[in-house]
């Protein structure tokens, strides 16, 4: 574990670790955070999994960590890690397993009131047509050209099933379509995990969770974005599934060699990497872009279904149900971004693992509708408490490769949570907040208690004052749906 | 009673905290106990899966570059068959292990859906070692 006194402040929220803190760091490490936050950085290992980071070859300007940063495998969860392209290298690792996992935020314009007297039947209809665990399966059956074409065309493929609507691809990070993804690097095993698994939630921390919308912060720019208090919003958190998994299951194991072949040392065999331009960093990229893509139509074929949920409960009962798509996030991905360093326009591959995208207004790369508020950034909170949507800042783009923080991060171990807390406990707890709970794990609950997480509004509060991420909303939730 | 039962009454496996995924330490004394403890450890996380009398046998060989890599895909290879094939194994019966290769024989139950929380097994500060009272391991698994 690191020491405070290891730490320059370079601004109220902003601490570095100098590059001469391990002599195999390449560049500093940057931490977002008040005191208490870094305190509580500092009472696990993942400062020194942020330091290890920086090691990696072709790393440009600082590793950095978001104030929700906590201990992972490898890299920290919470890091952002850019390298320079075309020989700086791209890690699996700084992936993690659950490539593009990510939050989707639809909105309805109607008000909790209104939808109040059927929430328990719409929870319980989207627990019943949203399958989850984590080997659960959906009600779409691929044939292996289906799964390539998905894992190709991403969100895009949903539009040609009745499964999407134009808008809701165009407010989707990357237009729901990761360019690059070639179906022939992912493997047999991988193919055969994600076949069945479209449409489905999975387990750890992946919710859905129906949401008042609490409080406003920037009116113009919420009205910009259908989000209006007291109404009805929605939220989708999950990932590629076991395809994911096994893509990076099969490049972490594969690069050991590869890493040791290029002569790249590491800290850690987590962090195996090879140069992005390397034949193996291509193939790599290629199937993270499948999985990318099929994290992408996971949550557009899940919004379908949560929008099935709620005609079925709701239609002849309430007006205006209708779900809106806000955005689609992602937040474990490595992408080829251009960013402006030293007056220097670089392509770079920047690693978010547990982090969000947060690009500034003025962004090329944004919708023309959301081109002058800059994009927007959800983020979750832990169960039963609130969750933000913000908008991406110039700052953001100046300091941290467009980037913030992508929830409330952990706290306690899943072994702590479940000695202190009892799923049915919990549910009740909740239940009697007015939060209705479709789980189908009590232990899965248990681990996933508001307790075991910082708070999810002081680490907002850091990146809106660092300036990297601009409050808009926020949600507080009515019903959560868990696997 | 076989070799492989009477040596494993003498291993010893815990799980260790880890703030965000699961955790174990596994002890042995020799590289195929490891393995073998490593599986059950592993399975063990998930609890019992309900009863079922469709007993299953599996035939399997896992590679790796070295002992490390060849201790991750033999984990992973146990999460994908009970994710793909909806199976639980709770008996792992291992030969011809070396390095960099094992042959194994998992016994267990085909159930009606996949019960495992377990997404991936890491490499993460993940090292093998071997000293005079045998094998050691801790292994990260990420949920």
């Amino acid at each position: 574990m690191l020491s405070q006194p290891k730490f320059v402040r370079l601004d109220q929220f902003v601490w570095e670790i100098p590059q001469s803190y391990r002599d195999d760091m390449r560049v500093p490490a940057r931490l977002y955070a008040d005191e208490g936050l870094l305190n509580t950085a500092l009472s696990d290992n993942s400062l020194v999994q942020l330091v290890n980071t920086s090691t990696l070859p072709g790393i440009t300007q600082y590793a950095i960590a978001m104030p929700d940063i906590h201990q992972g495998y490898g890299f920290p969860i919470g890091g952002v890690v850019a390298t320079r392209l075309p020989h700086g290298v791209i890690s699996p690792g700084g992936v993690g397993y659950d490539i593009n996992c990510g939050v989707r935020l639809l909105v309805a314009q109607t008000s909790v009131e209104e939808i109040n007297p059927y929430v328990k039947e719409v929870a319980s209809a989207i627990y019943a047509n949203c399958p989850s665990g984590v080997g659960a399966r959906g009600s779409l059956h691929l044939t292996n050209a289906d799964l390539d074409e998905v894992l190709h065309q991403g969100a895009s493929w949903m539009l040609g099933q009745g499964y999407a609507r134009r808008e809701d691809v165009d407010h989707t990070e990357e237009f729901g379509r990761i360019p690059g993804a070639d179906a022939k690097y992912v493997s047999e095993h991988a193919h055969e995990r994600g076949r069945a698994q479209l449409g489905t939630l999975g387990a750890g921390n992946h919710f859905i969770e129906v949401d008042k919308i609490a409080e406003v912060y920037d009116n113009a720019i919420a009205a910009r974005l259908h989000i209006y208090r007291d109404n009805i919003a929605v939220q989708i958190h999950c990932g590629s599934r076991g395809l994911g998994h096994q893509i990076c299951e099969d490049y972490v194991s594969r690069f050991q060699k590869s890493a040791h072949d290029y002569g790249i040392s590491l800290p850690d065999r987590e962090l195996v990497c090879v140069p992005f331009d390397s034949e193996e960093g291509q193939q790599y990229f290629s199937a993270m872009a499948c999985a990318a893509n099929f994290a992408f139509a996971n949550r557009q074929l899940l919004a379908h279904l949560i929008r099935q949920s709620f005609a079925q409960i709701l239609a002849g009962r309430v007006k205006d149900f209708d779900l809106l798509q806000v955005y689609d996030i992602a937040h474990n991905m490595a992408k080829v971004e251009e960013h402006e360093i030293d007056g220097n326009r670089l392509r770079l591959c920047v690693h978010r693992k547990g982090a969000t995208r947060a690009f500034g207004p003025g962004s090329a790369v944004l919708p023309k509708g959301l081109r002058d508020i800059g994009q927007p950034v959800l983020i979750p909170g832990s169960m039963g408490t609130a969750s933000y949507v913000l908008t991406g800042t110039t700052a953001a783009m100046q300091q941290t490769f467009g980037s913030t923080c992508h929830g409330a991060g952990r706290l306690m171990s899943r072994v702590k949570a479940r000695k202190l807390v009892r799923g049915s406990d919990l549910r009740q707890h909740l239940k009697d907040r007015g939060i209705i709970v479709r789980a189908g794990s009590m232990s899965g609950l248990a681990e996933e208690a508001p307790s075991a997480y910082k708070d999810v509004s002081r680490v907002v509060d850091v990146v809106h004052n660092a300036g990297i991420a601009k409050k808009i909303a926020r949600l507080e939730p009515i019903a959560v749906i868990k696997g | 009673m076989t070799a492989h039962q009477d040596l494993r009454k003498v291993s010893t496996c815990e799980e260790v905290e880890h703030v965000a995924d699961r955790a174990f330490c596994v002890h042995a004394r020799n590289l195929a106990e490891l393995l073998e403890n490593a599986a059950h450890a592993m399975v063990a996380l998930d609890g019992r899966p309900p009863a079922t009398e469709r007993f299953i046998r599996r035939v399997i060989d896992v590679d790796g570059r070295d002992r490390e890599t060849l201790l991750v895909n033999w984990l992973n290879e146990i999460l994908y068959l009970e994710q793909t094939q909806q199976e639980f194994y709770d008996h792992f019966l291992l030969s011809q292990v070396t390095d960099s290769h094992l042959h194994a024989q998992l016994y267990g139950r085909q159930l009606d859906h996949s019960v495992t929380s377990l997404k991936a097994v890491t490499f993460h500060n993940l090292n093998v070692k071997e000293s005079q009272e045998g094998f050691e391991a801790t292994i990260v698994i990420d949920v």
